[in-house]
């Protein structure tokens, strides 16, 4: 099945030298601690707070609408620290999500309106179904559909996951063309 | 909407609160000094004025609201809104309760409607929804999918190390509001 294009308006974007499509109207904090690998979509109101620690996001990312991306924090008993969070590549991550991990490996599916509690670790090929909510440093293993609040494991995921992914976030990115004026290319 | 511009000035800010200038701050407010407002959260006091204590911490996203009940427009009569102390709002939680204690935590995209009335020491988990017309004891704690209920038998320890972390840190990258003058 091919997938739709999905336009947006050009003036709307900015797209990096890197093939970085960001929304003017995303939220990024402390933007210097922000990495974006490439080929990566960020929409409309975002928010990613570089500010509290650093972020790195891999290549082929798809972070939908109202998305929030936030390093967790650890108290210790001198002081509450900001971990920095790793996301890895093909990562889709759907509209109004919170994610709170510590780490989100490659070829992750954050559905719709999921929590993604403090200081999770999602390991490579996992996927987590709309409306979930994960709580504290909870470990999603690879291969695996969490759901439910709390989430627990519901399915497992076949073994093509890595290439349905890859091929999902590269077909997002191919098909979200720019409208409007705005440079050709 | 004219008088909605009229009451945007009247915030009161108490030194020592970290209120990024990002966050949209509508009608009478007061914010207690040592609280933390993170950018993108939104307060609207429509009804009536709001007061936040201190020692808060109100994360992105969030919407604290007080507004005319469903159905009954402008009536006159003023409702005022009162966030006690050590309170935290985690990222998209939706609150319009009209009475809200110490010590409580809305967790993550929680929403606590207008006529539930929050003591102290309650956690609301993510994504639970609190709107009958209700008083929570205090210690209660709400959570998981079907919004399961149970008394916790110590209050959540409050977030004073987050709260000098995040004002240590909040500065360098935001534009802050200044506190009024007294």
């Amino acid at each position: 099945m091919e997938l739709q294009d999905i336009f947006y308006n050009n003036s709307q974007y900015i797209e990096t030298a890197s093939g970085n499509k960001v929304s003017r109207q995303s939220v990024l904090c402390g933007s210097q601690n922000i990495v974006i690998n490439g080929k990566t979509v960020i929409m409309t109101d975002c928010v990613i707070r570089g500010d509290l620690a650093n972020v790195r996001i891999g290549r082929h990312c798809v972070i939908s609408r109202n998305a929030v991306i936030r390093p967790p924090f650890k108290k210790f008993s001198r002081g509450v620290a900001f971990f920095p969070l790793h996301i890895g590549d093909h990562v889709f991550v759907d509209e109004n999500s919170i994610v709170n991990a510590a780490q989100v490996g490659s070829y992750v599916h954050i559905g719709k309106n999921c929590v993604i509690g403090r200081r999770c670790i999602l390991k490579d090929c996992c996927a987590i179904a709309d409306n979930t909510v994960l709580p504290p440093e909870a470990v999603v293993p690879p291969f695996t559909l969490f759901s439910g609040s709390p989430g627990k494991i519901t399915a497992e995921l076949p073994e093509c996951t890595q290439d349905l992914m890859i091929d999902v976030t590269t077909n997002y990115y191919q098909h979200f063309r720019p409208i409007g004026k705005g440079k050709e290319r | 909407m004219a008088a909605r511009s009229q009451q945007r000035s009247s915030v009161v800010i108490a030194p020592g609160s970290i209120i990024c200038d990002e966050c949209e701050l509508v009608g009478e407010i007061t914010i207690g000094t040592r609280t933390v407002i993170h950018p993108k959260a939104t307060i609207i006091a429509e009804a009536g004025p709001i007061i936040i204590g201190e020692n808060n911490i109100i994360e992105e996203l969030t919407i604290i609201e007080n507004r005319y009940p469903e159905g009954t427009e402008n009536t006159g009569s003023q409702a005022v809104m009162i966030i006690g102390n050590n309170n935290v709002f985690e990222v998209g939680a939706h609150i319009e309760a009209l009475k809200i204690g110490d010590n409580n935590v809305v967790e993550a995209k929680a929403e606590v409607g207008r006529h539930v009335e929050l003591t102290s020491g309650c956690i609301i988990g993510a994504q639970c929804v609190v709107n009958s017309d209700e008083f929570l004891p205090e210690n209660t704690v709400i959570y998981g999918s079907g919004c399961a209920r149970r008394v916790q038998r110590e209050r959540p320890p409050p977030q004073n190390l987050q709260i000098d972390f995040l004002s240590k840190i909040l500065p360098n990258y935001h534009y802050l509001k200044k506190p009024t003058k007294q």
